[in-house]
């Protein structure tokens, strides 16, 4: 049983949740959140629940969205066209199934503890390179949050979420590991990317090698321009493409004959509203090299050399879909 | 009066009497031999489990109470599997998922509906309008055409019952 200081500190998380959808971080709101989070124990608890509502199911049907786009859509219609099973009376029919395109980036909205927790962490738009103690340096992916732990045996940092680059500085004593929870690398002095978020990590080397050791033990070297996918189960040879590219290091993006869909989920962390996609126009191919840091100017660019029109809808949502061919 | 009673030796009879008789019941509402034969084997399962098991007096009105249980589940299961294909069928075939894709989608939308079971319609669209398709509250209102304070409650009470329907 659950007492009833957690059923106040749930209903007291669950505000929270609802109130921060619509302030900016950093806001005022933001910070009053803050100092409610760290006020009791018990409310991390509940603000851990309250993320946790859904998660499973979500994880699988964001799994199912990146290989078939259109699918986080269909669950949504089919779970909408039920029937209430309640007893109590349903409201009939009268409720429209309106809405448009489906894919939003969901985890977005919800502020994830981890990130408030990290040591560093880089805010929606905000890329920041950082020197650490022994001269490497580190540069963090706009919405990235690191912990960052040196002692005399081992320099190690913890990618909670994000993506990181970093360039060793050479320390034959001290290895240079970071660690993705889903497997950790380790070099001496060498260029590296590494990648993280819901599905899995990736690391992509840009100097030297680094050697992958996944959470189940299974190692990999990676050798200078090569990329590898990898999980607590699986490591995964990757052909390169704009997420094992470091481009965003220096604020762009290259595309080549990638994905649209693809582009879109790589201005994301440099967007506080939503950008939502269609199916049809996530598979037009696209090539070129993208500004992150004037994502407005990328998409009106879109608009005017491929098939696609953006219409924005108020301040926080942007849709973008093909053009309507006239005949 | 006090000697207990090996619960399984009481299913054993139990079962030997009335396993026929429920599955032609079952068969009858489901029309379907294999669910058929699947539910008479859950409901005896639940049975086992059952405190009433040692004071039965009606043993068919006590497993037709259990099957009836069951069958619902079964039938909000199809209901669910056809509203997704029928929402499959309306994408183009170059959208389609795979198999495994489909899978994945059905098991995450049944465990869904579970965890949504009892919420009132409309907080359940609510909540799926915004956990789902990212849907922001003022939006979500323009769509149901309901005000703003009504959503925020409804997705409150949303989330108020899937914390309480998993709490161990």
């Amino acid at each position: 049983m659950r007492g009833h200081d957690a059923d106040s500190a749930n209903r007291a998380a669950v505000d929270w949740l609802l109130r921060l959808e619509s302030a900016p971080a950093g806001s005022a709101p933001y910070q009053a959140f803050e100092s409610w989070l760290l006020a009791h124990p018990e409310h991390v608890d509940a603000w851990q629940r309250v993320n946790a509502v859904l998660r499973t199911p979500l994880a699988a049907l964001h799994e199912a969205e990146r290989r078939s786009p259109g699918q986080l859509k269909v669950a949504s219609d089919s779970l909408r066209a039920l029937p209430c099973p309640s007893r109590r009376s349903a409201l009939g029919g009268g409720l429209a199934l309106l809405l448009g395109l489906g894919t939003a980036g969901i985890a977005n909205r919800m502020m994830p503890l981890r990130e408030l927790l990290a040591d560093q962490r880089t805010a929606t738009g905000e890329r920041r390179t950082l020197i650490l103690e022994d001269g490497s340096r580190l540069s963090l992916d706009a919405r990235t949050a690191v912990d960052i732990q040196f002692d005399q045996h081992q320099r190690r940092v913890l990618l909670r979420e994000g993506a990181v680059q970093v360039d060793v500085a050479h320390d034959p004593r001290r290895p240079f590991i970071v660690d993705s929870q889903d497997g950790t690398l380790r070099a001496l002095g060498t260029r590296f990317m590494v990648r993280k978020d819901d599905a899995g990590s990736l690391a992509s080397v840009q100097q030297h090698s680094v050697l992958l050791t996944n959470r189940s033990g299974r190692q990999q070297h990676i050798e200078e321009g090569q990329a590898y996918a990898f999980t607590e189960r699986s490591i995964d040879l990757q052909t390169p493409s704009w997420r094992s590219r470091a481009d965003w290091v220096e604020g762009r993006i290259d595309m080549r004959d990638e994905p649209l869909g693809q582009l879109i989920e790589a201005l994301r962390p440099y967007r506080a509203g939503f950008l939502r996609i269609s199916p049809q126009a996530a598979r037009i191919r696209v090539y070129g090299v993208f500004p992150l840091d004037d994502s407005e100017r990328t998409l009106r660019s879109l608009a005017e050399t491929l098939p696609v029109e953006i219409a924005t809808h108020g301040f926080c949502l942007t849709r973008i879909d093909v053009r309507p061919t006239h005949s | 009066m006090f000697s207990p009673v090996d619960p399984k030796h009481v299913l054993a009879n139990l079962y030997s009497d009335h396993h026929r008789w429920l599955r032609a019941w079952l068969y009858r509402r489901l029309n379907c031999p294999h669910d058929a034969a699947d539910l008479t084997q859950d409901t005896f399962v639940r049975a086992l489990t059952s405190r009433q098991l040692n004071t039965l007096q009606e043993p068919r009105a006590f497993l037709a109470t259990i099957a009836r249980n069951l069958l619902g589940n079964t039938f909000r299961r199809r209901a669910l599997e056809r509203a997704y294909l029928n929402e499959l069928a309306a994408l183009a075939p170059e959208f389609m998922p795979s198999e495994e894709d489909m899978a994945l989608v059905r098991e995450a939308l049944e465990l869904i509906d579970q965890l949504l079971d009892g919420l009132p319609l409309r907080a359940r669209h609510c909540f799926l309008l915004h956990r789902l398709e990212g849907l922001s509250q003022p939006e979500i209102a323009r769509h149901l055409d309901i005000s703003l304070a009504t959503v925020e409650r409804d997705l409150r009470r949303a989330f108020l019952h899937c914390l309480s329907s998993t709490a161990p």
